[in-house]
């Protein structure tokens, strides 16, 4: 197992060192520098040639990626020009935002989503089947931004139970941070759950038709023993993966749901510093968000082997 | 036995909802922080007043950056040594007086006493000479105009200026509120980089609190603040704060601003897109403002190609119709207004159309015609837009279908707002581009001068420039102005397409909030 981790830690080594190339070149390839962004729209050619050269981006192509590629492993990633702090800070401060999102997102998806794949599963054919299913389709179909706003206009504006955009961070208080999270978060979970809920419900149908259920429900097993312990516990690695791609996706930031919340995360630094062409933060989102999106596969990988032992790397 | 199985499931949800409800409730011991502070909101005049802005500001330097944003929160935090009044007249706010030597080469500009810093420190003439000279250095317009002068300490409380060249339009220059030179103390000019300064220190009549990057920027009252003389008139005389707490709120997305001031989490929310004004003016409990803010312009290439060809500018100016520009555009009669001049309209002496008879013509035969003498063989013609602002690319859409019809191979390249920038600095990378330009107080500031905007570079700008500025009297820079403006359109440059205006949002409860090129928000206050 732990050579298995090793191996799988060691192979990411390649990966990011590809994407480092290429985000490097694609931010190098971009027209149109910090400097025009920090000095404004009237700034004359001279201003922005000084600048340029102050902060080194006048410098050859490959000085420039070695300097920032051997910073790196230093725990040097460059300095931001606009939020006046290093890259590494900057990401820890704007990751907290999308991790509490994230985990909120993920359990209101969770809450809704396993119940209703279970229920949709069980009662195969019925009304409750088909409503399950054509709501967890209309959940996939719906644009995230659409249910985003109605969200806001329903909680926001016509209820005014929540605030309609903002953030509060931990330390303001549990209750105030989750009162500006839980709108956005039961907007992404939705959009979630309606994957997670055909993944299980589908998953599920395979292990209830298998020959251990029925031989468990002539043992005279209570039906919700036979589900939730047998059938359910047979279908986990593949409601597994769903949770962990979506999971994946929400940890590395959601750009449309935290602009339109205005939720300072990893999605708001992304877009926010590519339209400021804050050249060391856009290199250094990309690299966390690879590595992270990696991590949680990996993680998955691993799980397999806790909830079906018969997945365990290295088991013959 | 069914039954039991459902309530087990029914049993699990309801766990996991617990679960997180649970996760809610634990810990949440300082949570009560925000509620009371809303909570007080209701008993009186909230004395917080939460401002919603389109975007984050790059920098809290005003000399340093050109924009609105940076200037709006600027002049809440900084004072400069004059400022506009409300009737657009330069007015001592941290000089006491002002004298100017015989030759006009020399001004020495008396000091008020005992005016502090946010840091409790006074304000002498070592921090008045070190923030001037970085401000001549680092604001392109100042750099422009009045660059090559120099600013030198006379006794504690007195500064001089010494210019280059005599000019009527010296202190006007000196007051005007875009990239304004804003007086910090000399120990943050010393210490700051070519990126800007690092501490928000001014003498106005708010301190920046906190500036929380992408979220807000946090003003508190300046309790000590000294104002100068006279009731608040625009950007100058009496500007203590009534609001103990003033935030600018960055809400990037429109939606999310509009939704904000309707259930009151915002007091006021800026750039509301015009497509909004009307449904915004009927909904109760909000008023919506309108103020005249600049006009959108088209900028012609004079020197690259085809586009050098005088008759073939001339022949793009003749097709283009205006009004319709200006509806796809801003959506909104009320909204716009056709008129040929650079300046604000109503300004008595930079207000002018002279040169209209170049504006709107809709006259496709003229068109025609100049488009054959300037020997036009389809050559494509490149407009250069950015979707990041939709009435510059919309303008650029229409222009371009205009320019279709008459036979113009017209090609319309968007790019994000900092290529296109890139783009548009370059001659040879567009045909003509479409820009909105927030008002200039003189003429001499507009882009549309400056060889570095668009490439216009012909002899009759400079002297035109220098004909204003050594006029010895407003008349006659007037007059000098009228003859510019005439020339940029004979000559096909650019042409104004219309004047718009910029659109606010505020709740009912809101007071006293001005205009003068910013929204000020010294005087406002909420009541709930």
């Amino acid at each position: 197992m732990l050579s298995y981790i090793g191996k799988r830690i060691l192979s990411l080594i390649p990966v990011l060192f590809v994407v480092s190339c290429v985000v490097f070149l694609v931010v190098y390839l971009i027209p149109g520098g910090p400097a025009t962004a920090l000095l404004g729209m009237e700034a004359t050619p001279e201003q922005i040639e000084a600048l340029n050269t102050e902060l080194g981006f006048n410098r050859p192509f490959f000085v420039q990626y070695a300097d920032w590629f051997a910073g790196i492993f230093r725990g040097d990633w460059g300095e931001s020009y606009f939020l006046h702090q290093s890259v590494l800070d900057a990401i820890a401060e704007y990751f907290k935002p999308t991790l509490s999102l994230a985990i909120l997102a993920q359990l209101i998806a969770l809450a809704l989503s396993v119940p209703l794949g279970i229920i949709a599963a069980y009662r195969r054919g019925t009304v409750l089947d088909v409503a399950a299913v054509s709501v967890s389709l209309l959940g996939a179909a719906l644009p995230g931004f659409l249910l985003s706003m109605f969200l806001m206009l329903f909680f926001g504006v016509y209820h005014q139970w929540f605030p309609v955009a903002g953030y509060a961070s931990l330390t303001e208080g549990l209750g105030e941070h989750l009162k500006y999270l839980f709108v956005p978060a039961l907007s992404l979970g939705i959009v979630q759950a309606a994957y997670i809920t055909r993944m299980t419900r589908s998953s599920l149908l395979e292990t209830l038709y298998k020959n251990y259920i029925r031989t468990a429900r002539a043992k005279g097993l209570k039906e919700a023993k036979v589900v939730l312990r047998y059938a359910l516990k047979n279908a986990a690695p593949a409601i597994l993966t769903a949770v962990g791609q979506s999971f994946g996706s929400l940890i590395t930031g959601t750009i449309v749901t935290e602009t339109l919340f205005n939720i300072p995360g990893i999605g708001m630094l992304t877009i926010g510093s590519i339209n400021r062409r804050d050249v060391f933060v856009i290199q250094g989102v990309v690299l966390f968000v690879t590595l992270l999106y990696v991590l949680v596969n990996l993680l998955v990988d691993i799980m397999y082997g806790f909830v079906d032992p018969r997945l365990q790397p290295g088991r013959k | 036995m069914k039954k039991k199985m459902w309530s087990r499931i029914v049993a699990a949800s309801m766990c996991s909802a617990l679960l997180l409800a649970g996760c809610g409730s634990s810990g949440s011991g300082s949570g009560e922080t925000k509620d009371s502070k809303e909570a007080g909101g209701e008993s009186s005049a909230a004395s917080e007043l939460h401002v919603a802005l389109a975007a984050n500001p790059p920098a809290l330097d005003p000399p340093s950056v050109n924009s609105n944003i940076v200037g709006g929160i600027g002049i809440h935090v900084y004072e400069s040594l004059f400022a506009m009044n409300q009737d657009y007249e330069p007015t001592p706010v941290l000089a006491e007086s002002y004298e100017v030597s015989e030759d006009g080469m020399v001004y020495t500009i008396k000091l008020r006493e005992g005016v502090k810093f946010h840091n409790g420190e006074e304000m002498t003439a070592d921090d008045v000479v070190a923030s001037m000279n970085r401000w001549l250095e680092v604001s392109a317009k100042a750099n422009t105009l009045i660059g090559g002068s120099v600013f030198d300490k006379v006794d504690d409380y007195t500064v001089s200026l010494t210019v280059n060249e005599a000019s009527s339009d010296i202190i006007m220059i000196l007051a005007s509120p875009i990239q304004f030179a804003a007086i910090y103390p000399v120990e943050v000019v010393d210490k700051a980089t070519p990126e800007g300064i690092d501490e928000y220190i001014g003498t106005g009549p708010y301190k920046v609190g906190e500036w929380k990057q992408d979220q807000y920027v946090k003003l508190e009252r300046n309790e000590d603040y000294q104002p100068s003389e006279g009731a608040a008139s625009g950007l100058a005389g009496d500007k203590t704060g009534v609001s103990d707490v003033i935030y600018f709120d960055v809400v990037t997305d429109t939606s999310t601003r509009i939704a904000g001031v309707k259930n009151g989490q915002y007091d006021v929310a800026e750039e509301i897109p015009l497509d909004n004004y009307e449904e915004l003016s009927q909904e109760a409990g909000v008023k919506v403002t309108a103020e005249r803010g600049g006009t959108l312009n088209l900028f012609l290439n004079t020197t690259e190609g085809i586009m050098a060809n005088e008759n073939m500018r001339q022949a793009i100016l003749a097709a283009l119709n205006c009004e319709d520009i200006l509806m796809a555009s801003y959506g909104n009669e009320e909204l716009y207004e056709l008129n040929a001049g650079w300046c604000v309209p109503t300004d008595a002496q930079w207000g002018t159309d002279a040169g209209s008879e170049y504006y709107n013509q809709k006259d496709a035969d003229k068109a025609k015609k100049l488009m054959k003498e300037a020997g036009y063989n389809n050559e494509p013609l490149v407009l250069v837009t950015t979707e990041d602002y939709a009435e510059m690319y919309n303008a650029t859409l229409v222009v371009q279908e205009q320019l279709k019809q008459e036979g113009f191979n017209a090609e319309v390249e968007t790019y994000d707002f900092s290529t296109f920038m890139e783009h548009r600095a370059d001659p040879k990378q567009f045909s003509m581009y479409i820009t909105s330009n927030s008002y200039n107080m003189l003429p001499i500031q507009l882009s549309v001068l400056d060889s570095g905007w668009a490439g216009l570079d012909a002899p009759e700008v400079t002297e035109g420039i220098k004909a204003i500025r050594q006029a010895a009297s407003d008349e006659e820079a007037a007059k000098a102005w009228e003859d510019l403006q005439t020339f940029l359109y004979e000559y096909g440059a650019a042409t104004v397409l219309g004047h718009y205006t910029g659109v606010t949002a505020m709740n009912e409860g809101v007071e006293g909030v001005n205009y003068l090129r910013f929204n000020t928000y010294w005087g406002a206050s909420v009541s709930k």
